[in-house]
């Protein structure tokens, strides 16, 4: 019974009332930042603070692409626009592939449709005779 | 009350403690694992059809497509086994089918919203009509995925479209004080032209910085603190675990259609104003008629629930409703209570309308 009780007692935690503190403190701080975050003055400094990255390395981007670019062409192998025009062809070649699936399902549907009707309409007259027949 | 705990007991506790912690984040759960196959591929997007485990006979006649966003894994709708909800609607008898736009390269940079709305989710559709032989279908599109999936609607009405789910889908855009990520892309701050000049398509680190920085203190504190405090349970370290695997695989988003995002629906706020033109045709949604259920989180902080309730006041269809869940954007399909809340919801409101 003791140890029952033992094992069902909350061992003694430090760090309880830190983290009750902790977790009110953090509180507070999330809806003060949602309330920063959605004001125009976040949006413009944000948005200038990307402008600036973006202009600011845009020179060294284009400078990497050059070289990269000649090296690529000093061993004769294709750049990423080729490479991504070819992706494209790959992509359209797909599609094209793509119609034709639907198209010979199509074909397929209509062929088997044709198929059954002859049958279903010949049913009734073959039939009776076989019937006779028989 | 008993005696506190030596330090060199503490100390070893932390250290253990300590070490399950980084082991949970510098690794990644098994996700995804409901089994399926892959029927229909075109570019980097897959369509998947989940192996039924009803009987034929007992399962529900028309097939389900699930449509996820376009800039994270649609991983989330089937996130861990015992927790999944596509394992919950394939369990109910629903032959369901999952639409994985894969993830862009730059190769795709070009690729519009018009694309992905007019040439691959036909496909998929068609594909999965020939696979479950069934001209009739229910859709659900979750986040962009519900814009896709409502330009699909209104455009392609006669395409036997029975039942569509759009869930916490930001369609209108008009309130524009409650939803931050129109201000933050307010064309006097944010220069759309010169990111996507830069780096072709949008890249998943800026993506996944844009939804977290909506609630910076949760996101990169609270979080983990939550972690921490949990690390005695299992039950909560794997779910934490699940969650962090998917919320960590970020993908880039293809730059034609963030543009568009961007220009026509946040700033100019088309879709919802039936002014939104994709290839040319003007997406006119009193063309919907099929049963509509819209699903909104009432936290959502990413599509706060303004964006969408417009849109049953645009459709024609007669049967529509609107379903409300406390929780947010994420929480409210794979959150601990969405077996008790979302599912079920969604589960019989599409039973009554898939025989």
């Amino acid at each position: 019974m003791s140890e029952t009780r033992q094992e069902n007692a909350k061992p003694f935690d430090p760090y309880e009332s830190f983290r009750g503190m902790r977790d009110k403190y953090l509180d507070a701080m999330s809806k003060a930042m949602i309330d920063t975050v959605n004001t125009e003055s976040y949006a413009q400094a944000t948005g200038a603070m990307l402008d600036y990255c973006i202009s600011a390395s845009a020179p060294f981007r284009e400078a990497l692409e050059k070289s990269i670019l000649q090296g690529l062409q000093q061993f004769s192998l294709p750049s990423r626009q080729e490479v991504a025009a070819l992706a494209e062809r790959f992509t359209n070649l797909e599609m094209r592939l793509d119609d034709l699936d639907a198209k010979l399902d199509r074909l397929l549907i209509a062929f088997s449709e044709q198929k059954t009707e002859p049958a279903a309409r010949a049913e009734p007259k073959h039939s009776p005779q076989s019937g006779k027949r028989a | 009350m008993q005696s506190p705990p030596s330090v060199t007991a503490e100390y070893f506790a932390y250290q253990r403690r300590l070490r399950s912690f980084t082991q949970v984040l510098s690794s990644k759960a098994s996700i995804a694992q409901t089994p399926k196959v892959a029927v229909w591929t075109l570019n980097k997007a897959k369509l998947y059809r989940y192996t039924p485990v009803v009987p034929a006979q007992k399962r529900l006649r028309i097939p389900l497509l699930l449509v996820f966003a376009i800039m994270n894994r649609p991983s989330i709708l089937d996130l861990r086994p015992g927790h999944s909800f596509v394992e919950f609607m394939v369990s109910h008898g629903y032959d369901v089918y999952l639409l994985d736009w894969g993830i862009p390269g730059y190769e795709d940079r070009g690729i519009r919203l018009d694309d992905y709305a007019m040439e691959y989710l036909p496909r998929a559709i068609r594909k999965m009509k020939a696979e479950s032989g069934s001209e009739v279908f229910s859709m659900l599109g979750w986040c962009i995925g519900a814009i896709l999936t409502t330009i699909y609607a209104a455009l392609k009405s006669d395409e036997g479209l029975h039942n569509l789910l759009l869930l916490t889908a930001p369609l209108d855009f008009s309130n524009r004080s409650n939803v931050t990520f129109a201000r933050w892309t307010d064309k006097r701050y944010f220069n759309v032209d010169k990111i996507l000049d830069a780096f072709g398509n949008m890249p998943a680190e800026m993506i996944d910085y844009g939804a977290k920085a909506l609630k910076p203190v949760d996101n990169y504190i609270t979080n983990y603190c939550k972690l921490w405090d949990n690390l005695d349970n299992p039950r909560a370290v794997e779910a934490w675990h699940a969650m962090n695997t998917w919320v960590t695989d970020t993908i880039p988003m293809a730059g034609a259609a963030y543009r568009q995002l961007i220009e026509d629906f946040y700033r100019n706020n088309a879709l919802i104003q039936n002014k939104l033109r994709i290839r040319n045709q003007l997406v006119d949604l009193s063309r919907i008629r099929a049963n509509l259920l819209t699903v909104i989180a009432e936290g959502d902080h990413i599509t706060p629930p303004c964006q969408s309730e417009a849109i049953l006041q645009k459709v024609s269809s007669r049967d529509k409703e609107v379903y409300r869940v406390p929780g947010g954007h994420i929480g409210i399909m794979a959150g601990s209570a969405a077996h008790r809340t979302t599912w079920p919801h969604i589960e019989q409101w599409l039973g009554a309308r898939s025989h």
